[in-house]
């Protein structure tokens, strides 16, 4: 379910913006370091959970309005750069911040320890994660299938054109998507800083993740990457059971089959 | 035409004077996997993100068969060629037939499934630590464990990628990927197995890459987890872009000022990646087009007064 929230923040902004985003990972990333700080500072994980994807959010905003914005004539290849670019100064900023080795936090008091929920025991805090990502996902659904706002992102993926010339500000409609793209890496990583841990590696790794995701679901194909990041979550967990050195390589095979079969993706139509 | 080529020999003879021979080697090591590179980025159009996966592969299986079953190092400079070339026909044939950002998106995330092969298969590649012992070439008279002679046998490996390179963007297989690049529908119209083409480029860029790749790995005498990462990728595409891609020595230009940033950023602070990525952010920013084009601009200015 968090491969899916990741994935639809990504699928967001490539889907509206029309960029590869490279800096998705660093502000996943960001965001696990954000919650860490934020609870430690403010002693609530609640309040954290809250604050830290806001400031990731924040972040993203200025990002979008600082340099993005204006590459959007350019290629691909330079908005590439840019978010590379940016990436590597995001994860090392991350290390000159919090320092090169990783570190554990643990879930707050409510969620430790299992919850039995009668065929078998499972850890609260996962369960906790997992009830948390749906309801983000379907609350992003929501936002873009019910309310006016949503139905002209949805059109933006749709037709860039069109939208400006019905009157919308689309500079404001790609600022808020980068945003709200970027909240939903930096909800992601909170969530996930008290499962793994926090390491300066964990924004590179989560990025090809979505970027499988994306490729399979769709680009701004919402239950497409819900799809997608279900089937990879599931695979990846069923392998790891057996054969854990092989669990980070499975989510790639996935891809590259699904993809031998189905070139277009899942659900692709480009 | 005949101009860039003096300067290039002329550099190769003083670089170096200037800077340790390792790190001159390093520069035309980079330029090499840059001409491959650039194949796909300047040429065809396609911005592949994976570069370092042929590169990456290469080394691995070239040192690892030198090292183990004490293959001929020349013989494992061919083979490294081979596996750059097959493993970018195995990229290629998953991603030619999407394009744009799907494309960009793809190459990354093969480039990561054999980043995350070579990290976990510890028993063969080492893992985080990488894969040392890897010898460099041995012939009767000549010691290529002298930094000197080696970095010799680097130029002239350039020098001759250089020309095959040149050779290929001039036949009519070149014309074809740049009238791809221009419009591929028309490409197509025309009647040219557009997909076919992508690959080709695919597998030179590879072989490319691949005889960089052995050849960086000789000059260390390990293969780096880094080797394979997508940083790796990254760095290949920024040099070729500084340089200014689409053109023929706008890669050797790019990688001689990226690999001197680099090094010299590295040795003033640990951090240096930060300093990288604000560099590629101010290129992005306010020097599109690479320093190919800026000269250009330059030397335009000067004329005109």
């Amino acid at each position: 379910m968090l491969y899916a929230l990741m994935g639809l923040g990504l699928s967001l902004i490539t889907g509206i913006l029309n960029i590869p985003n490279f800096a998705h990972g660093a502000l996943f990333a960001v965001g696990a370091y954000f919650l860490v700080s934020c609870a430690l500072f403010m002693g609530n994980f609640w309040v954290a959970l809250v604050v830290a994807p806001i400031g990731v959010a924040l972040l993203g905003l200025v990002i979008e309005y600082a340099g993005i914005r204006r590459l959007y004539a350019a290629g691909h290849d330079y908005q590439l750069l840019f978010t590379f670019g940016l990436a590597l100064i995001l994860s090392e900023s991350i290390i000159l911040v919090w320092g090169p080795i990783g570190s554990s936090y643990l879930p707050p008091d409510v969620l430790r320890g299992g919850a039995d929920l009668g065929f078998t025991m499972y850890p609260k805090y996962r369960l906790f994660v997992m009830v948390a990502a749906g309801l983000l996902v379907f609350a992003t659904w929501l936002f873009l299938e019910k309310t006016r706002y949503g139905a002209i992102m949805r059109a933006g993926i749709e037709n860039k054109e069109m939208v400006s010339l019905l009157g919308i500000d689309i500079k404001m409609l790609f600022t808020v998507a980068f945003g709200l793209g970027a909240y939903l890496a930096g909800i992601a990583g909170a969530l996930i800083a008290p499962i793994r841990g926090l390491n300066p590696g964990m924004g590179p790794d989560m990025l090809g993740i979505a970027f499988v995701v994306v490729a399979l679901g769709g680009l701004g194909n919402l239950l497409g990457a819900i799809a997608a990041g279900l089937i990879i979550g599931i695979a990846q967990a069923l392998v790891a059971a057996y054969w854990t050195e092989a669990s980070t390589v499975v989510i790639y095979a996935v891809m590259a089959v699904i993809l031998l079969v189905r070139p277009q993706g899942l659900f692709g139509i480009r | 035409m005949k101009r860039p080529l003096i300067w290039i020999l002329i550099s190769i003879l003083l670089l170096p004077l200037v800077v340790r021979p390792a790190i001159a080697s390093e520069i035309w090591i980079f330029a090499i996997f840059g001409l491959g590179a650039n194949l796909l980025l300047g040429y065809s159009g396609l911005l592949s993100f994976g570069q370092s996966t042929f590169f990456g592969s290469a080394a691995y299986v070239a040192g690892w068969l030198m090292k183990i079953h004490g293959v001929n190092a020349f013989l494992a400079l061919g083979i490294g060629v081979g596996v750059g070339a097959a493993s970018a026909a195995v990229v290629g044939y998953l991603c030619v037939q999407r394009s744009g950002l799907y494309f960009i998106m793809l190459t990354f995330a093969l480039n990561q499934l054999f980043y995350f092969t070579a990290y976990q298969w510890t028993s063969v590649t080492g893992g985080e630590d990488g894969m040392p012992g890897v010898p460099r070439p041995e012939f009767p008279g000549i010691d290529f464990k002298d930094p000197v002679v080696y970095y010799a046998l680097v130029s002239f490996l350039f020098l001759i990628s250089l020309f095959l390179m040149r050779k290929i963007v001039e036949s009519p297989l070149g014309r074809i990927l740049q009238a791809i690049r221009e419009n591929e529908v028309r490409a197509e119209a025309v009647g040219y197995n557009v997909p076919r083409f992508k690959l080709l480029a695919f597998v030179i860029g590879g072989a490319f890459s691949g005889l960089a790749g052995v050849l960086y790995a000789m000059l260390f005498g390990i293969v780096p987890l880094e080797a394979i990462s997508f940083v790796f990728s990254g760095n290949v595409v920024f040099a070729t872009l500084i340089g200014g891609s689409g053109s023929l020595y706008g890669p050797v230009i790019g990688s001689f000022v990226f690999i001197w940033l680099s090094e010299s950023m590295s040795t003033v602070w640990a951090r240096w990646p930060l300093l990288l990525g604000v560099a590629f952010v101010l290129v992005v920013l306010f020097l599109r087009g690479g320093v190919v084009e800026a000269w250009h601009k330059l030397f335009l200015r000067f004329s005109k007064r």
